[in-house]
């Protein structure tokens, strides 16, 4: 029986559109946080969205929403993953959409634009799955821009952005940064002793 | 576009477009002339890297486009090797009277049609058949400025092979000289990935940026978003080290 934690929808329920929340998960709950996240901005408020995969593809994440019962057909995804693999693009959903390689950050963020002005929600959200397989790509100095960017660009149009990490897997230079943009922070990550 | 030139290309400007192969030049020259005829103004395509039925055909996949345009008599394309045969000019290469008879020919179409929104696709084709540097210049030249008077903005596009630093921004080297502004269009590689991008060099009359804004060509039509700073030059220049 999959059950959601429901102190993250208390927690969101604090958040505005245009907010940043850093959702730090572990290595082993990263699903059951982020379907704790989503499923709230869903359903209790209504909210349509992009869905960045750069952990896994698209259609993984589609089918791990419907075993637990989760309609995810308003919310657009955006593979990142899939691309790589000779076949990975041929899909039975019309509402997964493909970048080449997570090295394509700037398409990244214009194809999210375009998916948002194209999408009839009126309230938003980007998710980013995750900041760990960006920096498995994308040098850190990038990725902390991209971060920047990503986030400001999405604040100002007051569209709520979600930004998920393993936290003691992420470059530190990346992490210090995400604790500086960020302006919510949900934390569900391992504990870190260093 | 318009925030990146802080309003737009001013009013009668000729602007060359340079860029690669596959960079978006065509789509862009595209979107100029739809945004146009969207606010009712006449717009003229001449094409003479593609048949016009081909252009039309390619570019029909984008939302921003639609057929109307054509129809209504809003966008009107010209295939050049028609023009060329209207004026008899099938031949391998003009000379400063063909020069001139083509120059009339757009600027009367340009004149009659009441044309404020001007593509030519490519200036480079077109100038394929010119032999002389200096005539190249004449033509150009002389091209802009009747159309400047005429009130019509033109972008002039431009096939080139590169649009590194070093590169130029134009086939011949002349168009650059006499064009009120340069976009240049390219690919950044970036670990064996393309990247299209759009800088503005120079835009006469505007206080633009000249970041190099990273480019998707999307239904809607073209989208920028500044390129990121440690991701903007490609992977043979310095930022994956010496």
């Amino acid at each position: 029986m999959f059950e959601l934690d429901q102190r993250i929808a208390e927690q969101l329920t604090e958040v505005s559109l245009n907010s940043s929340v850093q959702v730090r998960c572990g290595n082993s709950n990263a699903f059951m946080v982020t379907a704790s996240t989503m499923i709230p901005l869903m359903q209790m408020f209504e909210m349509g969205g992009v869905y960045i995969c750069a952990t896994r593809g698209a259609v993984e994440i589609i089918e791990a929403f419907e075993a637990i019962g989760v309609d995810v057909s308003s919310i657009q995804f955006i593979d990142l993953v899939s691309s790589g693999i000779l076949g990975g693009t041929d899909v039975p959903y019309s509402n997964i959409t493909f970048v080449d390689s997570p090295i394509m950050l700037e398409s990244v963020l214009l194809r999210t634009l375009y998916t948002l002005r194209i999408i009839p929600t009126e309230r938003n959200f980007v998710l980013i799955d995750s900041v760990n397989s960006l920096a498995i790509y994308n040098e850190e100095r990038m990725l902390a821009e991209y971060l920047h960017t990503f986030i400001n660009t999405f604040r100002q149009r007051e569209i709520l952005s979600v930004i998920l990490n393993v936290p003691d897997q992420v470059p530190p230079t990346v992490l210090s940064n995400l604790d500086l943009y960020c302006t919510d922070l949900i934390d569900r990550g391992q504990v870190v002793i260093h | 576009m318009d925030e990146i030139l802080r309003g737009g290309i001013p009013y009668g400007s000729t602007v060359l477009a340079a860029g690669t192969c596959g960079s978006g030049k065509t789509t862009l020259g595209m979107e100029f002339l739809v945004r146009g005829a969207l606010a009712g103004e006449a717009c003229a395509h001449f094409t003479a890297t593609e048949p016009s039925v081909k252009l039309l055909e390619n570019i029909r996949q984008y939302a921003f486009f639609d057929m109307n345009m054509i129809d209504s008599g809003l966008i009107n394309v010209f295939d050049m090797d028609v023009l060329y045969s209207w004026l008899g000019l099938d031949k391998a290469s003009f000379d400063l009277d063909d020069v001139h008879a083509l120059i009339k020919a757009i600027v009367d179409i340009v004149n009659t049609i009441g044309v404020t929104r001007l593509v030519i696709d490519s200036v480079t084709t077109l100038c394929y058949k010119i032999k002389s540097e200096q005539l190249i210049r004449d033509f150009l030249f002389t091209l802009g400025k009747k159309l400047a008077t005429l009130g019509c903005t033109t972008i002039l596009i431009s096939e080139i092979t590169s649009a590194t630093e070093n590169a130029h921004w134009s086939s011949f080297g002349v168009e650059e000289a006499i064009a009120d502004g340069i976009i240049v269009m390219g690919d950044v590689e970036r670990m064996g990935h393309l990247l299209r991008f759009l800088q503005v060099v120079k835009m006469r009359g505007t206080a633009h940026s000249r970041a190099k804004h990273s480019i998707e060509l999307t239904p809607l039509g073209v989208m920028l978003t500044p390129m990121l700073k440690w991701g903007a030059v490609s992977d043979k220049s310095t930022r994956w080290g010496a």
